[in-house]
C-alpha cells in the first residue's frame, strides 16, 4: 500500500511562496492498494490536484473507480469535490462514505454545498460520474484487498467526525483529524483504533505552548503521545494551520525529532508535505519487535491521563 | 483612490509554484478612498487583507464588503477575515437579493454546522446585511458612490462600479459574453452545440451587455473576467466565463483607462497568463492599456502600469 498527500493544510487554502514546500491545499490523502484500488481520504482542494493527475489514466476515459472516505463536512474536507474533470465524466465511479450530520445525511450536505447559491454545478444530480453515498458505520468493509474500518469521535453540539483505518495485509494506515481529546473515553477509543498502525496521520495544527482560539483540534504533543501509546511506527502530522510557514514547520519538525531522539523513542516523526509518497511497509523490524509488549495491550489500554 | 489586489484566481484557490506570480488566492480586491474601506468579494485573498488591516496604525472600523455572488470562490475567505472577530468593527455586507434565500441565511448556513463550526452570533463585529439588485446607483458614504449591474453568470451575479470624486473602478469578475448563452436562475443544459436563441433571449442579452458597458464607461480601471482561452470557451460556454478577447471588446467599447484581466483559470500557469496577455497587447490597436491582475498589485489614480 502506498500513501500520497495531496492536501495537508487545515482550515483554508494558503497559496503563497512561504507555504510552497509543505503545500497550501486543504485536506486530501490518497491510498493506492497493491491491486490498483484507490481510496481517498477527504476532498479538500488537494482533491483538485489529485483529480488533474488522474485524468491521464483511466479516469480520463470514464473507466476509473475510487472510494472516498469523508471524515466530516467542514469546508477544508469537502470543497474540492466538484472541480476535477473526472467527477463530470460519465462512467467513472465514486463510492462516497462518510457520516450523516446533525442537519441531514452526507448526501444532503454535499447536495447543499453544490446548490446554485454556492456552486455552478446546481446539485449532485449534475455530477456526471456515477456516485453513491453510504453512511459510514463501525462495520468494517473491503475495497478490493483493502479493509476499511471507521470510528466516530463525537463532539458535543456538533456533527460527528469519523476516523478511518485502512489495512492491507498486516499494514495499516490510521487517519484521525479535527479531534480534541477532551475526555478519557475519546482517548481510549483513538488509542485502540490506532494500535499498531504503521502510519498514523493525525491533525495537529498547534503545539501545547500556543494559546490559540481552537475549534477542537489536537496539539502536536497529543498526537505524539497517542502514537507512542498506540505503538505506531510513523506519525505524520497534517492539517497545518494557515499561519504556519514552511520555515516554521521545518523548525517544528526538527525540534520534536530532537526531543524524540533524546527520549530514545523509535517513533518516526514527520509533518505531511504535499506530493510526498509514503510506502506503508513493515520495515522497522527491530523497533516493532521492541514494542511487542505494547501491541498486546491494545485491547486493554491503560487509563489515559486526564486531558484539558 | 487606491486599489489593491489580494486574490485574482477563479473557481478554486491553487497553491502551486508555477502560479505564484499572478497568485493562487481567489477573488478579493480592496478599495480605499480617504478613510473609506471597500472590499470586493471575500475569496481566500481576504485572509491576508485582514492581516494587513491589522498591521495598520489606525485600521478602518467600518468595512464595506460588496459581494458579486456567493459561489464558494467568492466567500471562502470570509471566516478567516480577522476583523469579523473584533467588537470594534462594523461590517456592512452587500449582495444580491434573492427570493430563494436571504443573503444573511446564505452566509450563516455556509458558516455553521455541518459545514463549519461558526454561528453568526460568534462573530463579534457588528454585521449588517444589505440586499441589493442590479441597476442601482447609491451613495455608500460621503466619499463613495456605488453602481450595480447584472452580469451574465449562472444563478445571476452583480457587477460593481466604485466611484469617488477622483476615480472609478469597475469590478466584473464573473460573466460570460453576451452573444449566445443567457444565464438566469435555471441551470443551462449544455448539449455540445449552441442552442439557437429566441428573439427574447437575444434582446435580454443585448440589454444586459448595454448595462455592463454603461457601468464600465470611462472607468479608470476595469477588472474583468477572462478565465477562458478560446478553446476552453468553446467547450464550456455554459459556465458563464469570458475570454480575454471578450473582456477587451467591452473595455474598448466602454472607453476605460485600463483593463485588468482577472478570475484566472485555476489551471493557467504564470507563463500561460503571460501569453494570454501578450496576445491581447499585440493585437490591440485601440490604445487601451491591458494588464493581467496579480496578487499584490496596487493601483493609484494617475499611476499606470
Amino acid at each position: 500500500m502506498k500513501m500520497q498527500f495531496w492536501g495537508v493544510r487545515g482550515y483554508v487554502p494558503t497559496p503563497g511562496a512561504e507555504y510552497l514546500r509543505y503545500g497550501g491545499n486543504t485536506c486530501c490523502t490518497a491510498l493506492y492498494g497493491a491491486g490498483g484500488e484507490m481510496v481517498v481520504l477527504d476532498t479538500g482542494t488537494g482533491f483538485c490536484q489529485l483529480g488533474d493527475t488522474l485524468m491521464a489514466r483511466e479516469f480520463g476515459l470514464g473507466g476509473g473507480e475510487m472510494t472516498l472516505l469523508i471524515t466530516h463536512t467542514y469546508w477544508d474536507h469537502i470543497l474540492g469535490l466538484p472541480f476535477p474533470g473526472l467527477v463530470h465524466i460519465p462512467g467513472n465511479r465514486l463510492h462516497i462514505y462518510g457520516p450523516d450530520s446533525t442537519r441531514g445525511s452526507l448526501e444532503m450536505v454535499y447536495n447543499g454545498m453544490l446548490s446554485p447559491v454556492y456552486s455552478p454545478v446546481y446539485g449532485l444530480a449534475h455530477i456526471g460520474a456515477t456516485h453513491s453515498f453510504q453512511p459510514i458505520s463501525t462495520d468494517p468493509f473491503q475495497v478490493g484487498g483493502m479493509r476499511v474500518s471507521a470510528m466516530p469521535l463525537s463532539r458535543r453540539n456538533h456533527s460527528p467526525i469519523w476516523a478511518y483505518r485502512v489495512e492491507e495485509g498486516r499494514r495499516a494506515v490510521v487517519y484521525i483529524t479535527d479531534v480534541r481529546y477532551t475526555d478519557d473515553q475519546i482517548w481510549k477509543q483513538a488509542l485502540q483504533f490506532a494500535a499498531g498502525a504503521q502510519v498514523l496521520v493525525h491533525s495537529a495544527p498547534y503545539t501545547r505552548t500556543e494559546q490559540v482560539q481552537d475549534y477542537g483540534h489536537s496539539r502536536v504533543e497529543d498526537a505524539i503521545e497517542l502514537a507512542h501509546e498506540a505503538a505506531v511506527e510513523r506519525l505524520v502530522i497534517f492539517h497545518h494551520a494557515q499561519s504556519r510557514t514552511d520555515d516554521q514547520l521545518d523548525a517544528l519538525v526538527s525540534s520534536y525529532r530532537r526531543q524524540l531522539t533524546d527520549e530514545e523513542s523509535p517513533l518516526i516523526f514527520d509533518a505531511a508535505r504535499e506530493g510526498d509518497v509514503v510506502e506503508v511497509e513493515i520495515t522497522m523490524v527491530v523497533e516493532v519487535a521492541s514494542f511487542a509488549g505494547n501491541f498486546d495491550h491494545h485491547h486493554d489500554p491503560s487509563p489515559a491521563r486526564s486531558r484539558t | 483612490m487606491i486599489v489593491r489586489i489580494w486574490g485574482t484566481r477563479g473557481s478554486y484557490p491553487v497553491a502551486r509554484a508555477e502560479m505564484l506570480r499572478y497568485g493562487g488566492n481567489t477573488t478579493c480586491v480592496e478599495v480605499r478612498v480617504g478613510d473609506s474601506c471597500i472590499i470586493l468579494d471575500a475569496g481566500t485573498g481576504l485572509r491576508q487583507l485582514g492581516e494587513a488591516l491589522g498591521r495598520e496604525p489606525s485600521p478602518p472600523s467600518t468595512i464595506n464588503l460588496l459581494i458579486t455572488h456567493t459561489h464558494w470562490d467568492h466567500i471562502i475567505g470570509f471566516p478567516f477575515f480577522a476583523p469579523i472577530f473584533s467588537p470594534r468593527n462594523r461590517l456592512e455586507i452587500y449582495g444580491l437579493q434573492r427570493t430563494q434565500s436571504s443573503l444573511r441565511t446564505t452566509i450563516a448556513n455556509a458558516l455553521s454546522d455541518p459545514l463549519m463550526p461558526i454561528g453568526l452570533e460568534d462573530l463579534r463585529a457588528e454585521l449588517s446585511f444589505h440586499e441589493i439588485h442590479e441597476g442601482l446607483r447609491f451613495q455608500l458614504d460621503s466619499r463613495v458612490r456605488i453602481c450595480t449591474a447584472r452580469s451574465n453568470h449562472p444563478y445571476r451575479a452583480l457587477a460593481y462600479r466604485v466611484e469617488s470624486d477622483d476615480a472609478a473602478l469597475v469590478f466584473i469578475p464573473d460573466t460570460g459574453p453576451f452573444h449566445t448563452v443567457l444565464f438566469d436562475d435555471e441551470r443551462i443544459e449544455w448539449t455540445g452545440t449552441p442552442t439557437p436563441n429566441t428573439a427574447a433571449e437575444l434582446l435580454a442579452l443585448a440589454a444586459m451587455r448595454a448595462q455592463i458597458v454603461d457601468l464600465a464607461r470611462g472607468a479608470d480601471w476595469l477588472i474583468y473576467d477572462s478565465q477562458f482561452t478560446d478553446a476552453q470557451y468553446a467547450r464550456f460556454p455554459h459556465w458563464g466565463h469570458s475570454t480575454a478577447a471578450h473582456a477587451r471588446e467591452i473595455a474598448e467599447e466602454a472607453g476605460v483607462g485600463q483593463l485588468l484581466l482577472f478570475h484566472h483559470d485555476p489551471h493557467h500557469t504564470d507563463a500561460q497568463i503571460d501569453a494570454i496577455l501578450a496576445e491581447q497587447r499585440a493585437t490591440c490597436d485601440s490604445g487601451l492599456i491591458i494588464a493581467a491582475a496579480y496578487e499584490g498589485l496596487e493601483l493609484r489614480k494617475g499611476e499606470r502600469l
